[in-house]
């Protein structure tokens, strides 16, 4: 509390007082005497300093305490009675106790906090994770794809059975588009490795690993076969989440969002501080997705193939689907998971022709 | 009447030779102390909801300052005998111990996602930790809380902390163990090694020792944390033996298996149903999918309005009800249905106003909780006098203790 030193003149309050010894209250009389508080009851004198008082918050409900520095404290029951003595000192409430003893400015806070909250969710953990991830040296990258691989071929990717030349063809025609669509400086490294779905039942499928390390499925380059120019736009897509660091930034920003929320809202309820962190995830998966969807438009566009020509690829998966009798779901195409619809993908991607 | 006590005192108010007047002091002898809370969920509604915005502006570097004002707002609406207590904690202090335990909290995430081993080196300094840091908590908290003036304390000493929490331990160890006894994947191989089954069996039966160690690791910390709390010359003591413990564990799986048995039979029920009425391989009739979406919700009503309810209040009752100095003497009678049936619209009500509702619950539950206590108090409150050193004041441990989500089971 900061206050003009106004009013000897104002009456003193009469309330209690402990003296932090002893469990006894004691009747006292409160006064303030220029920068100072008076305590005086009975045989009993004390004074402070006003800056060295903590005060209560202003509040409807519970008892008053004013903590006294070292030891001590003023128990005062009646808060209005309180509150007519302090404004009668001239004394004023902090603005926090002001603004929470206001139903307007409390909802004015609740509106800031959801928009504060949208703008972290929307600009503020992408910027962020971007930063951190460009702040962890390549080489860790390198360490996660790998182990990450790894794991995968233990859990049940088998060895491709494609031949040396389809392998060989595939690589040789997705490495002269990538030479084609980025000059030098900018094209990333990668791995390409060749692998079938084997027991993970991913059936076909491509998809992508912190470090360049880079999967593309028997399945689908079966599937594939006779359209090459597919396969290239699938694996610039994958590119594309090399390029970004996607993975990294994946675990980089749910980290984040947990952490964050954790820290604000886990206090009241830690239950409330998964939510953000698990649609966090599905929605920062989808910007990934386009983002690796655009990557794939111009390594595809620098080779001249109109980037239309991917609707065979959304075709050919929807087909397959259909054969292996389960609609939707479990098997998506090209990455790990949490992919934008495929329609809206397809329009993209079409989209894409007129566009330039 | 000269105080013999005058000159420990000191202090600019020290009354030479008077008596203070005791102005709201029974007659000595015998007495009940009720536990009231007059806290308002609308006004801590507004509360929290400055807080919040003020956390998040300040990248939660404001939640030391909330949490001194919310514990100052519970405290000040906690009456004991009608009279409130008190929180002293000073919101910078905390400050600093939340920087630190923000710190340790980023380390430990950090080194989890980069490397297996870092992060188990990480795990294993935050288990060595962890009892230094919950007793520091425990006497933060206490030493900033006082009634009538006198600052409670917790008197614990460290290596007690780490003996409490010896049973909860021993089973994890046994765990990691086993768990670098298994055989590691095979790199070359695609195949993953079968572990031999005696090292199964030894798992499991670890699993069995930690269900079977828990009452007993409950009721060794339960004992360290109730067995050293100070008000003035009272230190308290939990009487409330091991066998309570146990008594206390197997009715609360009995309520669970009697609660799981009922849902078994509902859902067996449904699915003889769902294949009875249709023919082979044909699609289960319509009201099946809705019923089974019935009956999960209702194992979650049922968790919420019986099961958790019924451990907690079961554990306030043992624990409080248990808790005891020489001249106090606790009690506590929480209720099942009334904590159910609150603990369920609690649960509805944050759910369908998107947590709004959360301070409002807060409130309904600590007055719940807090009117079940009641001490007695069986001596002349006006001889007591504040014990001598008045504990540690360390608020790294106050901030530890948020971080591990420890509480005063109230």
């Amino acid at each position: 509390m900061n206050a003009p030193d106004l009013s000897a003149a104002a009456p003193p309050l009469a309330t209690e007082y402990f003296d932090g010894q002893r469990p006894v209250a004691q009747a006292v009389t409160l006064r303030i005497d220029g920068g100072d508080l008076l305590i005086e009851g009975p045989g009993l004198s004390r004074r402070v300093p006003r800056r060295q008082l903590r005060w209560p918050e202003r509040q409807r409900h519970g008892a008053r305490l004013m903590y006294l520095p070292q030891h001590g404290l003023i128990s005062h029951g009646d808060g209005a009675g309180w509150d007519a003595w302090t404004s009668a000192q001239g004394l004023r409430d902090p603005w926090v106790v002001r603004w929470m003893q206001s139903w307007r400015g409390v909802l004015w806070a609740l509106l800031a906090c959801v928009l504060l909250a949208a703008a972290f969710w929307q600009w503020g953990v992408p910027w962020a994770g971007r930063a951190v991830v460009a702040a962890i040296p390549a080489s860790v990258d390198q360490s996660i794809g790998e182990q990450a691989l790894a794991s995968f071929d233990r859990e049940g990717l088998n060895p491709s059975q494609l031949s040396a030349d389809q392998q060989a063809a595939i690589r040789r025609a997705f490495a002269a588009a990538v030479e084609r669509a980025y000059p030098a400086a900018e094209r990333p490294a990668y791995t390409l490795n060749f692998r079938s779905a084997g027991r993970m039942k991913i059936g076909p499928n491509a998809f992508a690993l912190p470090g360049g390390q880079m999967v593309l499925t028997d399945e689908l380059a079966v599937l594939l076969a006779d359209a090459p120019d597919v396969t290239t736009g699938v694996l610039a897509h994958e590119l594309g989440h090399v390029r970004h660091r996607h993975g990294m930034r994946t675990v980089v920003q749910a980290g984040l969002l947990a952490g964050l929320a954790g820290l604000v809202v886990g206090d009241f309820s830690s239950v409330l501080a998964t939510v953000p962190a698990v649609l966090g995830q599905q929605a920062y998966a989808r910007d990934f997705e386009r983002e690796a969807d655009q990557e794939a438009i111009v390594v595809l566009r620098a080779n001249g193939v109109r980037p239309s020509q991917m609707v065979v690829l959304f075709d050919r998966l929807s087909d397959w689907r259909q054969r292996q009798g389960h609609g939707d779901i479990t098997e998506l195409p090209i990455a790990v998971a949490d992919h934008p619809a495929d329609a809206e993908r397809t329009r993209a991607f079409r989209d894409a022709d007129s566009a330039r | 009447m000269h105080d013999p006590n005058a000159e420990h005192r000191g202090g600019p108010d020290a009354f030479a030779d008077t008596q203070p007047s005791t102005l709201d002091l029974p007659a000595t002898g015998p007495q009940r102390l009720n536990v009231e809370f007059t806290g308002s969920g609308s006004e801590y509604f507004r509360i929290w909801l400055v807080n919040l915005l003020l956390s998040i502006v300040t990248l939660s570097l404001y939640r030391p300052f909330a949490k001194a004002r919310r514990l100052a707002y519970f405290h000040g609406n906690t009456l004991v005998g009608g009279q409130p207590l008190g929180f002293h904690g000073d919101p910078w202090k905390m400050l600093r111990g939340y920087l630190l335990m923000v710190l340790f909290g980023v380390v430990y995430f950090a080194s989890g996602r980069f490397s297996p081993i870092a992060a188990g080196v990480a795990f294993v300094c935050f288990a060595l930790l962890w009892p230094a840091l919950w007793r520091a908590s425990l006497q933060f908290r206490l030493a900033n809380t006082s009634w009538r003036g006198l600052r409670f304390g917790f008197h614990g000493s460290l290596g007690g902390a780490y003996r409490s929490m010896l049973p909860a331990f021993l089973p994890w160890l046994g765990l990691i163990l086993v768990g670098m006894l298994m055989p590691r994947p095979d790199a070359q191989s695609a195949a993953p090694v079968a572990p031999s089954p005696w090292l199964m069996s030894l798992l499991g039966l670890f699993f069995v020792a930690m269900l079977l160690v828990f009452p007993l690791s409950l009721s060794w910390v339960k004992r360290y944390q109730h067995g050293h709390y100070r008000y003035a010359g009272e230190q308290t003591q939990l009487d409330a033996g091991t066998g309570r413990f146990y008594t206390f564990a197997l009715k609360v799986f009995g309520v669970s298996l009697v609660a799981m048995i009922v849902a078994g039979i509902f859902f067996a029920v449904l699915m003889a149903a769902s294949f009875a009425g249709g023919a082979k391989g044909s699609a289960p009739a319509p009201w099946v999918v809705p019923l089974m979406v019935l009956g999960s919700l209702g194992m979650y009503a049922i968790y919420f309005a019986l099961m958790l309810p019924f451990a907690q209040s079961r554990l306030q009752n043992l624990v409080w009800g248990h808790t005891r100095s020489q001249a106090l003497r606790c009690h506590s009678e929480l209720k099942l249905w009334p904590l159910g049936s609150l603990t369920l619209k609690n649960l509805f009500l944050v759910i369908i106003t998107l947590g709004l509702y959360w301070p409002f619950a807060a409130i309904a539950t600590a007055r719940l909780r807090l009117s079940a206590i009641s001490i007695d108090l069986d001596g002349d409150l006006s001889q007591w006098q504040a014990h001598a050193a008045n504990g540690q004041n360390d608020a790294t441990g106050d901030a530890a203790g948020d971080f591990f989500g420890i509480d005063m089971g109230l």
